[in-house]
């Protein structure tokens, strides 16, 4: 196998919330590396931090302490405004649930993110179907999210997340509100587009998913610990 | 980006129809309110105008009392009022004007017909029938000269008349038809003031004109000596005179005034007014009146802003979880502060468009059933539609503002 370049660098990172409730160290020096095309899975039971890594790695937050280097730039020193490019850029987001917007239908919902890049109507339309098709859902592409399965709405979110042809898909519990056989499904979409050389990560509590993956970190207590993909 | 914030607006409008019209409707109200105003004020104000030219620009009325306006301090400038004020009992008390200024005025170079003009408070008696709406009126035969008033029957009474102290009158259109209905009343015998009047003429409807203020087919005019004979007075309440071009108007008000002040003795207890003063005089207390009433008006304009942005709050909280889902597929802060700002102009320009339609309406069923033609200019328009959109502006600004400045991992924490 080739070396792969990495696509996320972490080093020393810490996460401290300072709330009403107290302080309180969500992440203590993290290290991780990952690299293009991966499939890398983050376990680890609910209050572990996982979601507070996953956050930071998805750009939605910023870290306390510590290096993140998201494909070669170092977000500490970026505005907001910058932080929203780069996600809009090189992340997907697929999320558990509440994925799609409600009022818009398929293709819309879809659309969001190149309409954020400000790319022209037919380009968008082109690409759009594309990875509709990718997904399987070419045919559903005017309907409500409210029309379609729950199988369904998180193949839409995983075509919203690859439309921007992204570095990364970021994944938090995907399978979370779906049965066994649709999560399988979605899990197996997932590992197909990483076959196609997506990297990906899916952060979630649940053991079957570490099949899929290539590899599995485990959070406990706002630390790392690495672990052997198991086979 | 606009336009795609304009399809969103339009989208989340759309999916909850009966809110979005609620909080419209304060602007509709608004909007409505001052638009209407404003119209029927513009409405009235080119009708009076319109009446004021159709007697023609090369008219003065002389009338008793000092009323301020421009061009009578311009020729009182010896005069300095002290008080400075207008005194309306100088208008409405016993008139300073005489017969004697009538045949002053006949004198002064320019002039080509005066008539003097008297009010008689009376109610009218035919028969069993007796009305006292209408507007009985004292003058002379050179009030038709002037005027050039048309007739459905008869006609006016001569200088003989006057000369005579006959009683004989002449009827406006409506005054004719509640007295008499439908016959004939040319030759037939009224009561005024305990007195027998013998119908000269009838005037032809005018449509709502007026005759210097008032209903112009409501009218009884009769000789001025007559009147003098039947009120036992020997003062003229206003003098109307016609200039004989409207060049000459300035040169003629100048004269006039002069004669009446050396009749008067040296004392400006007078106003010559061209139909133009009084034009004006009209127009600032009617712009006093509309500014006041569309102020009132504007307050239902804040208010709907008002619940604009109260609805814009409540649709922030409640779409919390799409700001959490746009911010984290790339949306910037400006773009969410765009499309919640856009989203609450379209509701308050949409409100604006319907507040006009709905007072170009109610315009048309004013115009037909009280009379006044409200004029909506384009200038009401712009206003109409530049009101609301900055309405919209200040009152989506803080919703907006609120969304923006939703921290991604919040909003999507948030059901």
């Amino acid at each position: 196998m080739k070396q792969s370049k990495p696509i996320i660098e972490i080093n020393n990172l810490a996460k401290c919330y300072d709330d009403d409730a107290g302080v309180y160290d969500a992440l203590k020096k993290v290290n991780l590396t990952v690299l293009e095309g991966d499939f890398l899975a983050i376990m680890g039971p609910s209050g572990s931090g996982k979601s507070t890594l996953m956050n930071i790695i998805g750009l939605l937050d910023r870290p306390t302490s510590g290096k993140f280097i998201l494909n070669g730039v170092d977000t500490e020193t970026l505005s907001s405004k910058q932080l929203s490019k780069l996600r809009r850029d090189k992340i997907g987001f697929v999320f558990q649930n509440f994925n799609l917007l409600p009022r818009l239908n398929i293709m819309q919902n879809v659309e969001l993110p190149l309409i954020y890049k400000k790319i022209k109507s037919s380009d968008r339309k082109r690409k759009v179907r594309e990875v509709l098709r990718q997904v399987g859902l070419e045919d559903k592409i005017k309907s409500r999210p409210n029309r379609i399965s729950g199988g369904q709405v998180q193949r839409v979110a995983i075509a919203r997340a690859l439309v921007n042809s992204p570095s990364l898909i970021l994944a938090d519990e995907p399978t979370g509100n779906l049965d066994t056989k649709t999560g399988i499904e979605i899990m197996n979409l997932l590992k197909s587009l990483n076959s196609q050389g997506v990297t990906i990560i899916v952060v979630t509590h649940n053991p079957e998913v570490v099949h899929y993956a290539k590899n599995t970190v485990l959070v406990r207590d706002g630390l790392l610990h690495k672990k052997q993909a198991s086979a | 980006m606009i336009f795609q914030n304009i399809k969103m607006a339009l989208i989340s409008i759309k999916s909850a129809k009966m809110r979005s019209f609620l909080t419209m409707l304060g602007i509709i109200i608004g909007v409505f309110a001052v638009l209407l105003m404003i119209g029927i004020g513009d409405g009235v104000k080119s009708q009076v105008s319109s009446e004021v030219s159709s007697l023609g620009a090369n008219l003065l009325v002389v009338y008793s009392g000092k009323i301020g306006s421009e061009s009578s301090a311009k020729n009182g400038q010896q005069q300095k009022s002290s008080g400075g004020g207008f005194n309306i009992a100088s208008t409405i008390g016993s008139s300073t004007l005489t017969q004697n200024d009538v045949i002053s005025i006949e004198g002064t170079p320019h002039i080509i017909h005066t008539a003097p003009y008297n009010i008689i408070s009376s109610v009218v008696t035919y028969g069993q029938l007796s009305t006292s709406s209408p507007f009985i009126v004292g003058t002379t035969s050179n009030y038709d000269d002037i005027t050039q008033i048309k007739y459905s029957a008869g006609g006016f009474f001569t200088p003989q008349d006057n000369d005579a102290r006959n009683n004989v009158i002449v009827l406006g259109e409506d005054t004719k038809h509640n007295l008499f209905g439908e016959t004939d009343a040319i030759g037939k015998q009224i009561t005024i003031r305990g007195q027998k009047f013998s119908v000269l003429g009838v005037t032809k409807k005018s449509d709502g004109g007026t005759s210097f203020g008032a209903n112009a087919d409501d009218m009884i005019y009769m000789p001025i000596n007559t009147a003098n004979k039947i009120t036992g007075l020997n003062q003229v309440f206003r003098i109307i005179t016609q200039v004989d071009s409207p060049e000459n108007i300035s040169n003629a008000q100048e004269a006039i005034n002069k004669t009446l002040k050396s009749n008067h003795g040296g004392q400006e207890d007078f106003s010559v007014l061209t139909q133009a003063d009084l034009l004006s005089t009209f127009n600032t207390i009617l712009d006093l009146l509309t500014t006041f009433i569309v102020a009132i008006a504007s307050i239902s304009l804040l208010v709907g802003g008002i619940g604009i942005m109260n609805i814009m709050l409540v649709t922030v909280s409640e779409r919390t979880r799409e700001i959490g889902i746009r911010k984290a597929i790339g949306a910037t802060s400006s773009n969410i502060l765009g499309q919640f700002l856009i989203e609450a102009m379209i509701l308050s320009i949409m409100g604006g468009l319907c507040g006009l339609a709905l007072s170009y309406l109610v315009g048309m069923l004013v115009s037909k059933f009280a009379g006044i033609t409200p004029v909506f200019s384009l200038k009401a328009l712009v206003l109409a539609v530049g009101v609301s959109l900055f309405v919209g502006v200040i009152f989506g600004v803080a919703p907006a503002i609120k969304a923006a400045r939703k921290h991604p991992i919040q909003a999507l924490k948030a059901l």
